[in-house]
């Protein structure tokens, strides 16, 4: 058996162990888990149809305006109690549990549709609720009316009592008054029977006439004057109640009676008969009016009383069949319908105003109508909550039923993965420790031989063979490995000697190829220089060429003019002018030649010879600026330098000359797009400690950040198509480093220029310090 | 106390602009007494003809206002050369009220107006009955006509055993109401036979509601009447119901009026004219109406069957003293059964004079000088023809008193006041009439012909004379006035020789309304017509 099974039978035998027993585990507990949520979510739902079941009441015994919160609150808890028992069905194990919750749905979608019924018909019931208030208003307002208008009308029929008794006064005025002057017509009568009497029996007895007589006639005087003040006052009395025709008619009549009163029988008489009547009859009839009137005053009261009672019996009626119905008494609100009708028979009766009362009846009977209609609703109503009872009642039972079972299947299942586990991991744990002591003994045994072989074949590679390579499980392996590894050793270590001493040949020619190199740069280079001084002196000598070919044709013109004797003063004068600014033009113009020669041999001479020496570098540095400016002229590029005034350094000046001027070079070669003029300034600047700056900088194109490194490298140039050779920076580079003693930086920007730093100490002597090369650039 | 009346006026005026003034209005009548019926053909007074005014048409019927025959329910009709055919032709597409147990199935055709008059006709009928039909009796109807028949729907043939000049007028009152033959049949199969006369079906202008006795009587308005579909709307608004507000007493009914609980009543006391005049709120309407108040004297009870007996009474009575007292200037003094409105009319009939002594003498000459006692009836109501019943009857027992006759006042109640006298019991009793057809065969053949002298009949003193009798019917068979008015007034001149009556008065008679209300009609037949009142529109 190979290691690596049995490194797999070691580590895996647990492993299956621990996976085996953590899947059955894990199944189980998923099972356990399920019932165990079953539970909670049946103790959920449980709670929430018991919930529902007293928000249902709650909803029954609410406010109209109230119910809406609770309808709402059942509906969400019966909805939620729904969802849960969909979701306990992904929890149910058994067909016996998902039966049971089957029908605890049906119960519920059941019972959630009485509800609904439930509630469409209180929302009716309500409905009509608020009309019969709405109606009981109207009857309390009509009936109010009613009584208003009753009092109205008792205030008129008091005004016309009023005026009937009134009347009836007067009448009984006219007619005692009437009875009066009747009896003093009687009287006068009486009295004149009795004078008439006398009168006889003064004619039948003479002498007594004397006494008598006087006594009669003051008597009929008397008589006279209170039948005519009856009269007055009867006449009076007519006058006053506006029957001025009857007292005119009366006073004539009275008038007439100018002698003894006519007595009874008469046509005052007659009159007064015929007035008493009139009037005693009048009297009666207003007696009977006043009588009626009062009757009906009477009976106006008691209607009056009788819709006030109305009224009342109406207040009180709203209320009570309000609270009857929020308390669904049927049995009270079938009384309070009675009594309805027992007011709207009341009203119907009374003989109030036949416009309220049509009004009225209407109303009460809409009342009645509504309330008959809201009784049935009611009842319906009634048996919808006992009918609703029933269903949660059994559904609540089911659901407890299905939380026993839920419950009690989850703690079976429970005990149940308990013990499977337990037994598990026993029994796999022994199996895995046997493995694993197996494993270990048929690995050690091999390792330790091979331990030995490796240790003997340290001190003598070549020694001994590795034993154990005829094995065919992974110590076969290493062993073989093992010798192969020690013949592959010794083979490759004479293979490595030959190469080193190839490569030590290839050096040496390298290196004369480079300095053939370098020697031959430098050559190109004072070619330049030769080229650059040949074009400076061009010039001084060119004007003092023309200088002198212009003074020896002034010569000649002089020299006709003396001999055809017309030279005047004024000519001579002119010529003198003439040679003696031609010899200082030739003068000044052959200096500068002579003085450009000077320059360039020592440039010249700087590059060949390697020669430290004294240089004043302000001087130097024009001299190089001014062999260079040829190189400067084809591209316009303008060329500056700044240097501290006095300063004298020993160095070697050809080393720098040739820096300063591949900088200058390079700058104008690989700075400048074609035909931009460009800046370069070649900055000096002393440090502290001996060390010169020089700097070279130009505002050109920049280098390419991915060539900054290879900038120093030999033969890397972008340029070779246009016969760069590469060389120009590495020499550069070389130069500085080795000749110098000093240090290069270029830092570089694509699109702002770049700037080459060389810094070097003022004085070759003593010590040379090496800076390594750096090349810095900005990305 | 003014101050709260004023507010309490206004809180109810106030509270009747609240109730909602669009709503329907309802025109409240204060009338003066409760219907003996609601059946037409029963009805013998104004009360309950102008009840029955209101549900019922009439195949032709008097203008308002005047006693001109005008199309009602026929649109046209001819009569024979003999003058003892009549033919008339229905208006199309007549409607019937419909009420909760009835819903008329079609529209009015000649069996109804067939069924309106054999029903009166024709004695032992479920319906009908010799007994009950008192007023087409009196007016010996049943005997004037022949035959009823329909020769087609639209059609109704009346056949005469005489010619008539008073038929058409006869046929435009009460008793020619037009029923439905379908509602009585209705009626009859549910064996309610009985309720035809108290939920009456009609084609007039308002459809009985309901009817409580002695307190209100409810209509609502028929909007499918026939006047009413074919006439312009006109101004002011119509009314939607009309009640009647039952109140005898006419203080009350003043009151009820002033109090805006009713829009109009009926016959004001004579007392309360001149402030109905003065209140601007009101409008007093007057009329002389065709009409007559009278003391009926039975002449077929001793004492009174001696025409002496009969004319000392007429001589006893003062009754410029009567009319001056309680009608005042609304009553103008009576010779005779006819009214001075009416052609014929006897102006020349002398007049009675109050001689107490020629009727002593007449009295002594009868045997009776001693007096007698006797009862007298009042009507214990105002009636159009007399304001105040009992105060007639006390002046007459003063007057009688004088002259030894004892009497003793009686009364009953209204409908068992009128039945008494139709079942001729009282001897001396107070009754009027008002013309029903402006015809003066309606004074004196109703009131004094021998058929309405039978018992139930409308001739109270139950006086018949044949020469009268063949007097009034010569006149009723002729259509010339002259011939007519001639024989009237012969036949007046043996009443005033009879003396079966003590003539009384013809009056005025005066109905009040209230400002907000108009386009009422007085009628001289007494009828109260409220087809055409309108509400005046609200002030905005």
């Amino acid at each position: 058996m190979r290691v690596g099974s049995k490194i797999a039978l070691v580590g895996g035998v647990p492993i299956l162990a621990a996976g085996a027993i953590a899947l059955a585990g894990w199944m189980l507990l998923a099972q356990e888990e399920r019932a165990r949520g079953g539970a909670v979510l049946v103790a959920d739902v449980y709670h929430d149809l018991a919930t529902a079941r007293v928000v249902r009441d709650q909803y029954a015994a609410a406010d109209a305006q109230e119910r809406g919160a609770f309808a709402e609150r059942f509906a969400r808890l019966t909805a939620r109690a729904e969802a849960g028992l969909h979701r306990l069905t992904g929890f149910a194990r058994i067909d016996a549990q998902r039966s049971r919750i089957a029908s605890v749905e049906a119960a519920l979608s059941r019972y959630r549709g009485q509800m609904d019924a439930f509630v469409r018909r209180t929302q009716d019931n309500d409905g009509l609720i608020r009309e019969m208030a709405q109606r009981a208003d109207t009857l309390i307002d009509l009936t109010d009316r009613a009584r208003l208008r009753q009092q109205a009308s008792n205030t008129d029929l008091a005004r016309s009592l009023a005026e009937k008794v009134e009347a009836l006064r007067v009448a009984r005025g006219l007619v005692s008054r009437l009875g009066t002057l009747r009896a003093r017509i009687a009287e006068s009568a009486v009295i004149a029977k009795k004078v008439t009497v006398s009168g006889e029996t003064r004619n039948a007895a003479e002498g007594t006439d004397q006494a008598v007589a006087p006594a009669f006639g003051s008597e009929t005087q008397r008589a006279q004057v209170r039948f005519r003040a009856a009269s007055r006052d009867l006449s009076e009395a007519m006058r006053a109640d506006g029957r001025e025709a009857d007292a005119d008619t009366l006073d004539e009549l009275t008038a007439e009676v100018t002698g003894p009163i006519p007595g009874l029988g008469g046509k005052l008489d007659a009159w007064i008969e015929r007035n008493l009547k009139i009037e005693t009859s009048g009297q009666e009839s207003l007696h009977d009016e006043v009588a009626q009137l009062l009757a009906y005053s009477v009976e106006a009261n008691e209607i009056e009383q009788a819709t006030q009672n109305i009224a009342i019996g109406t207040l009180k009626l709203g209320p009570r069949t309000a609270g009857a119905l929020l308390r669904r008494d049927a049995a009270l609100a079938e009384r309070m319908l009675a009594e309805g009708e027992r007011l709207g028979q009341n009203a119907a009766a009374l003989p109030i105003s036949p416009l309220i009362q049509a009004e009225m009846i209407q109303a009460l009977d809409g009342w009645r109508k509504r309330l008959t209609t809201t009784i049935g609703g009611l009842r319906r109503q009634n048996e919808m909550i006992v009918a609703m009872d029933g269903l949660a009642a059994a559904m609540v039972e089911s659901a407890k039923a299905l939380n026993d079972a839920f419950v009690g299947d989850a703690d079976r299942f429970g005990i149940f993965i308990q013990r499977i586990l337990l037994t598990g991991a026993t029994g796999l744990l022994l199996l895995g420790a046997l493995v694993v002591i197996f494993v270990a003994h048929s690995i050690l045994v091999p390792l330790r031989a091979l331990q030995g072989d490796m240790v003997k074949l340290t001190g003598n590679p070549t020694g001994a063979a590795v034993r154990g390579t005829a094995r065919g499980d992974e110590f076969g392996d290493i062993a073989r490995a093992t010798a192969v590894f020690v013949s592959e050793i010794t083979r490759r270590e004479g293979a490595l000697r030959r190469a080193k001493d190839q490569a030590d040949v290839a050096l040496v020619e390298l290196r004369r190829t480079q300095d053939n190199l370098v020697r031959a740069e430098k050559l190109a280079s004072l070619g330049e220089l030769v080229a650059g001084v040949a074009h400076e002196i061009n010039t001084p000598l060119g004007i003092a060429l023309t200088t002198g070919t212009l003074m020896s044709d002034e010569a000649r013109a002089f020299r006709t003019s003396l001999t055809a004797g017309t030279l005047s003063r004024s000519r001579l004068n002119h010529f003198v002018d003439r040679v003696e600014e031609g010899a200082g033009l030739l003068c000044t113009n052959l200096t500068r030649a002579a003085d450009l020669v000077q320059g360039f041999k020592q440039v010249a001479v700087d590059r060949v010879s390697d020669e430290i020496r004294s240089v004043a570098l302000e001087t130097w540095l024009d001299d190089l600026v001014a062999s260079l400016r040829p190189m400067l002229r084809k591209g316009a590029h303008s060329l500056e330098r700044t240097c501290p005034p006095g300063l004298v350094i020993d160095t070697n000046p050809g080393v720098l000359a040739q820096i300063v001027t591949n900088l200058v070079a390079n700058a104008v070669v690989h700075g400048f797009r074609a035909g931009e003029p460009g800046r370069i300034v070649v900055r000096v600047s002393e440090f502290e400690g001996g060390l010169i700056r020089l700097e070279v900088a130009d505002d050109g194109q920049g280098i390419a950040p991915q060539h900054l490194d290879r900038i120093f490298d030999p033969f890397f140039t972008t340029a070779r198509s246009a016969g760069s050779t590469g060389l120009g920076m590495h020499i550069v580079h070389n130069l500085v480093t080795a000749k110098l003693g000093g240090r290069i930086t270029l830092v570089s920007e694509p699109g702002r220029g770049t700037a080459v730093q060389v810094d070097f100490p003022a004085s070759r002597a003593g010590t040379v310090t090496r800076y390594a090369p750096t090349a810095l650039g900005t990305p | 106390m003014s101050a709260a009346r004023r507010y309490c006026a206004a809180l109810v005026a106030g509270l009747l602009v609240a109730a909602d003034p669009a709503a329907a209005r309802t025109f409240v009548f204060c009338s003066e007494g409760s219907p003996e019926s609601f059946d037409p053909a029963r009805a013998t007074t104004t009360t309950t003809m102008n009840v029955a005014w209101q549900v019922y048409d009439t195949l032709v019927e008097f203008a308002p206002g005047t006693t001109t025959i005008r199309p009602a329910l026929a649109e046209s009709w001819t009569v024979s050369e003999d003058g003892r055919t009549y033919l008339f032709a229905l208006r199309d597409g007549v409607r019937f009220h419909h009420n909760a147990r009835f819903i008329p199935s079609r529209t009015l055709n000649a069996e109804d107006v067939v069924f309106s008059f054999t029903r009166q006709l024709s004695p032992g009928q479920p319906l009908g009955g010799t007994q009950e039909f008192t007023y087409f009796h009196d007016l010996g109807l049943a005997e004037l006509i022949e035959a009823i028949d329909a020769p087609d729907s639209r059609h109704i043939r009346f056949r005469l055993r005489e010619a008539d000049t008073t038929f058409l007028a006869n046929i435009a009152q009460a008793f020619g109401a037009i029923l439905s033959a379908e509602y009585a049949a209705a009626l009859t199969a549910a064996g309610a036979a009985d309720d035809l006369a108290r939920q009456p079906i009609g084609t007039g202008p308002f459809a009985f509601e309901s009817y409580r006795p002695d307190q209100v009587l409810r209509y609502r308005a028929f909007s499918e009447h026939w006047r009413r579909v074919n006439e312009p709307a006109g101004p002011g608004e119509r009314p939607d119901g009309l009640v009647f507000a039952i109140t005898p007493n006419a203080a009350v009914r003043l009151t009820k009026l002033r109090a805006g609980e009713c829009h109009a009543m009926a016959f004001p006391a004579t007392g309360d004219l001149d402030a109905i005049r003065a209140d601007p709120e009101l409008t007093l309407l007057a009329l002389a109406e065709l009409n007559v108040a009278y003391l009926a004297l039975n002449t077929t009870r001793p004492p009174f069957d001696d025409v002496r007996v009969r004319r000392a009474v007429n001589l006893a009575i003062d009754r410029q003293a009567i009319v001056a007292g309680v009608y005042g200037a609304a009553g103008i003094l009576a010779q005779g059964p006819v009214p001075p409105g009416l052609w014929a009319f006897d102006p020349d009939l002398p007049a009675v004079p109050f001689d107490r002594a020629e009727a002593q003498r007449l009295l002594a000459e009868a045997g009776l000088a001693d007096g007698f006692d006797t009862e007298l009836w009042y009507p214990p109501v105002s009636r159009p023809y007399n304001p105040d019943g009992r105060r007639v009857a006390d002046m007459i027992r003063a007057d009688l008193a004088q002259v030894g006759i004892r009497a003793e006042l009686v009364t009953r109640p209204w409908n068992a006041y009128r039945a008494a006298l139709y079942g001729g019991m009282p001897s001396l009793m107070l009754y009027g009439w008002t013309s029903d057809n402006g015809d003066p065969d309606n004074f004196l053949n109703v009131l004094l012909g021998c058929k309405a002298a039978q018992p139930g009949g409308a001739n109270l003193a139950r006086w018949c004379d044949p020469v009268y009798e063949r007097l009034v019917e010569a006149a009723r068979r002729t259509g010339d006035r002259a011939q007519r008015q001639q024989l009237y007034r012969r036949a007046q001149g043996l009443v005033r020789a009879a003396m079966p009556w003590v003539p009384l008065a013809h009056t005025q008679v005066h109905l009040a309304l209230r400002g907000e209300v108009f386009g009422f009609t007085m009628d001289p037949l007494g009828r109260h017509l409220f087809e055409t009142v309108r509400f005046r529109p609200l002030p905005p």
